[in-house]
Order: structure tokens, then sequence, then C-alpha cells
């Protein structure tokens, strides 16, 4: 038994001496940083103190950021789990062509990110892109729209890309939570003389309630470290219209190489991540409260 | 359970929707890469090509596309063997080891998943140039395989907890020593866990960006996603070799989904559904 336990340690020891090295120690290291300014003219650290989060604090580009984060992070959560359930749903019913549809549905979530970005960025084109020419050609639009270039375009823009690009996740997951929901229950309300609405908010919606909120979860987390999407499109511009916490980091850190300033960023997404998903547990508890309740 | 013959009609109009909102950005990128140099600058966009050609695929199969590829292949072969190995042998022993810290381990292991990859990277890049390991390929594999390795192990724990021990411990009994245990009978049962791990940890390395953009700094070391990033620039107005070569970037990856599809769908479901 000893020798065993002894195995066992031997056994884990890789995985977590690297866990502990690359991911536990820098997440310490992001705070370490944040109180050292570094710039390109003057690589040495320099101990700062609080001075680069007052700076931050103080400086337009950082409200820009969180809110762009924000919009970005509720905006691709909500349209995607949305899409993902609908198409899910879709996908359960006993139609010819299932199973096609199925892999089909599957292939934006297998292309790669910076592939997707960059199709995107070519179906935005204004002159040469896919967009502007069909809905010009259906007079939807009369006039070309510099979809990415018009900061007020912009954002809503690398939201519909990414939700492109993420909707077959979360369809994976809902369709297979629908795929295990009780079809004795379901028949029993149909008898009871429940429509497919009644059906869908009495009988589905609970039986997958732990479904919903793990893959929110996971959509929320995901989509605000998204990088690869929102760089190749837009490099967080026009001005700060698209920059999130990721693009801010890298151009700070990479582009400018302030990686003081970059790790305090660093260490303000993590804060701001913690209290989305704080915010999102605490409204899903009350949800459920109300609902033991009723 | 039968339908209306309306309900079908709609339904049907809903799947065909789906289909061309997600096939047409598809279909185009693929039209565009065969389009001859000058038409993609037809206004307004047409989707066929008029006069279909390969040429695009073949200039954008250049020297440099060459090593990228390679960078890549190399970079996450190796990620999605070491990480594999090493997250089989941790959740083996978080699934069968009697160790009382092991739930607050485990804990640590999913606390990992959602570590934000911007938030800690500046210390790996400076651990990175102070072990002279920037620009090399072990400075993407070890990043690869610490962000890979929480979901790996996850997922592996997942399919090793619905192993039967009863197997193991009769092995044990009949006098297999604990590593010819772990060889001969979890190691081939866990097939089905590997593989999904593997196609995982495949689409994430063969895609990643971010490391892959800040730690490398020659076209040599490049990898697929940076190169292809580096083509908008240089040679942004080619269209047609730009989705040649996105093509191509793709290619690999949907290969391998699409013959271990299934193995890679159970995976990812039974641990967000079963959770």
């Amino acid at each position: 038994m000893r020798k065993d336990r002894r195995l066992h340690w031997l056994l884990l020891a890789p995985a977590l001496i690297l866990m502990a090295v690359m991911l536990y120690y820098p997440m310490f290291g992001t705070v370490y940083e944040s109180f050292h300014e570094t710039s390109f003219l003057s690589p040495d650290p320099k101990f700062a103190g609080l001075a680069l989060y007052r700076r931050i604090l103080a400086d337009r580009t950082f409200t820009e950021v969180v809110t762009n984060s924000i919009v970005w992070t509720f905006g691709v959560v909500l349209l995607q789990n949305i899409l993902g359930f609908l198409t899910a749903l879709l996908l359960n019913q006993n139609l010819p062509m299932q199973g096609a549809l199925r892999a089909i549905v599957l292939l934006p979530f297998i292309l790669p990110g910076v592939v997707a970005a960059i199709l995107w960025r070519f179906m935005y084109d204004p002159q040469l892109g896919l967009v502007n020419s069909l809905l010009l050609q259906t007079g939807l639009i009369e006039n070309s729209v510099a979809w990415l270039a018009d900061s007020r375009m912009a954002m809503a823009s690398v939201i519909i890309a990414a939700v492109w690009k993420g909707f077959p996740f979360s369809m994976l997951i809902y369709l297979a939570a629908l795929q295990n929901v009780d079809q004795s229950q379901i028949e029993a309300a149909t008898l009871d003389g429940a429509g497919p609405a009644r059906r869908l908010l009495d009988v589905t919606l609970p039986a997958i309630r732990d479904v919903i909120v793990v893959n929110v979860v996971l959509t929320l987390i995901l989509t605000f470290n998204y990088f690869d999407i929102i760089w190749v499109l837009t490099r967080g511009g026009p001005q700060s219209a698209t920059h999130i916490f990721p693009t801010k980091i890298y151009e700070s850190g990479f582009g400018q190489f302030r990686f003081g300033e970059a790790a305090t960023y660093g260490v303000f997404s993590i804060l701001v991540l913690t209290v989305l998903v704080a915010l999102y547990a605490i409204v899903q508890g009350q949800a459920n409260r109300r609902r033991a309740a009723a | 359970m039968k339908q209306k013959r309306s309900t079908r009609v709609v339904l049907t109009l809903m799947q065909v929707l789906l289909a061309i909102i997600v096939l047409l950005p598809f279909f185009w990128m693929v039209s565009v890469s065969l389009k001859p140099p000058t038409e993609p600058f037809a206004i307004p966009a047409r989707l066929w090509p008029d006069h279909p050609t390969v040429e695009n695929y073949v200039s954008a199969f250049r020297p440099e596309f060459r090593t990228y590829f390679l960078n890549s292949l190399v970079v996450s072969l190796a990620t999605v063997a070491i990480t594999v190995t090493l997250g089989l042998l941790a959740a083996y022993s978080f699934t069968r080891a009697q160790i009382v810290a092991i739930s607050a381990l485990v804990g640590l292991v999913v606390l990992a998943q959602m570590f934000p990859h911007s938030a800690i990277i500046i210390p790996i890049y400076k651990m990175m140039r102070s072990a002279d390991l920037l620009n090399t390929y072990w400075s993407l594999i070890l990043a690869y395989v610490s962000v890979t390795l929480p979901v790996a192990i996850w997922m592996l724990r997942g399919f090793l907890l619905k192993l039967p021990a009863a197997l193991e411990e009769s092995a044990a009994i009949d006098g297999a020593t604990p590593l010819r245990v772990f060889w001969d009978i979890v190691v081939p049962l866990s097939r089905p866990g590997l593989i999904a791990t593997s196609v995982y940890v495949l689409i994430v390395t063969w895609q990643e960006f971010l490391f892959a953009l800040s730690f490398t700094s020659t076209k040599e070391m490049r990898t697929l996603p940076v190169g292809l990033n580096d083509f908008i620039g240089q040679y942004g107005i080619r269209y047609g070799e730009l989705m040649a070569s996105s093509v191509m970037v793709s290619l690999p990856v949907m290969a391998v989904f699409f013959f271990l599809q299934r193995y890679f769908v159970a995976g990812i479901t039974a641990g967000a559904v079963k959770g």
C-alpha cells in the first residue's frame, strides 16, 4: 500500500510540477510584474509600487477596454448559446439528413481560429467582400459598409464572426444534453395536452439546467480570453473600438515592451473575469431559489 | 414522434438556412482559392470561379509555407504525445490513488483550465527568455503542454472513472506489478479516451496563435497560424493565395477530425454533460 502511494505520487509528479511552474507560478508572477515598470527604452524592471495601477485606472483606454470586454463577452455568449441551443433543438428532430447536417455544422468549430479570422476579414472587405456584395445585390443596403473600419460597426462585426465560429461548440454540448432528456417525461407531458412550447419550458429546459450553466460559464471564460479573431480582424481598432483585455495585453507587452503595464492589465482582466463569473453564479443561484420556492 | 406536414416543411427550411449560414463562408474560401489572380477583384464578388485553376495552391506552397507547416507539425505532434502521456499518468493516479490530498489537487487542475493565457504570458515569456528557449520549438511545446494538460487530465479522468477497477485488482492478485497492470490493462482500455484527448490537443495546438506570435521571432520558427497572419501584411491583396493557404492549413486537422469524430464528440460531451 505504501509502495503504491509512492508510485502514484511519481506518476502525478511530472504533470503537477509542469502546471505549478508554467501556470501557477506565472499567475503570481503577473502580480509581481504589475508592480514593476519596463519600456522599450529602459528594459530593466524598476519597482513602481502602485503607480501602474493608478496610471491605468486614470487612462481612458482602460474604461474602453473594460466596456468592450463586457459588450464582446455578453454579445458572443448570449448569441452563441441561443443559436447553439436552437440548432441543437433543430438537429434533435426526426428529420432526414440529420447526420450530414450535424457534420456540416461542426465545420466552423474545427476551422483554425486564424483561418476563420482571415476568412471573415475577407468577407467584410468593403469592396471585394461577400457580405457587402450580397447585401447590395439584395438591396438591403445602398452603399458599401466598412464593417471593420467603422467604429460603430466594428464590435458587432467581430461578434458575428466569433459567434459563427463558436456556436457549433455550444450546439454539440446542448445536443448531447437533449439526447439525455428522459423521453417518457416528454410523452407524459404530451398526453397531458402540453404543446411544443410548454414541453420545452416545463420539461426540457429544467432537465438540462445544469448543462446550460456549464455551457454559459465555459463560453464566458473562453470568449473573455479569446485573442485570435479580434487581433486578426481589427488589431483592437479602429482607435480602441474593439480592444479587449487580451489584445491590449499583447499590444502593451509585445508591441511596446511595457511588460509591467501588460501585467497590470492582466491582473485587471482576472478581476473582471472573476466578477463576471461570480455575477452569473449569483443570478443563477437566485433563479434556482425562486424556482425552488415556487 | 409524428409531425404535421407544415411543421416538417418549416423545419426543413430552417435546416437549409442553417446549412447556408455555415457553408457560405467555406464555399467562398474554396471558390476564391480556385480563381485565377484577377478574378477576386471582380465587383460585385462572384460566388463561382469562372475559370477554376489550382495556380494559387501551387504558388502558395512556397518554401516559407513548407517551413511553417513543418514547424506546426513538429510542435503539435510533440505536444500531443507529451500531453497525453503525462495526462494519462496523472489521471490514473487521480482516480486510483488513496491519497488524502487528491480532491484538492483535482480542484487545482480544474482551476488551471480557467487561467487566461494572456494574463500569464508576460512571466512565461520572461522565464523562456532566462532559460534561453525563446524562438525554439521547446518554448511552444512547453507552453502548449502546460495549457492543454489540465483539460486532458480532466477528459481522461472521466474515461478512467468508467473503467471497472475489478480487472486491475484481479491482475494485481495474480501477481502483476503495478506498472504491468497500467501498461497491459489500463492503457489498452483507455484507448477511446486517449484518441479523444489527442484530437482535442491537436485541434488546440494546431491553431494556437498568442504564444506562437509572442515566443517566435524568425521566419524559420513561425508556425502556420502566425505565418498565415503575416501573409495578410505581405500579400494582403493576393486573396487567392491567402485562401489557398487557408484551405491547406485547415485540411489536416479537418481530416483527422472526420476520421475520429465519434471519439472526440463523446469525449468532449461526456465531461460537460455528466460533469
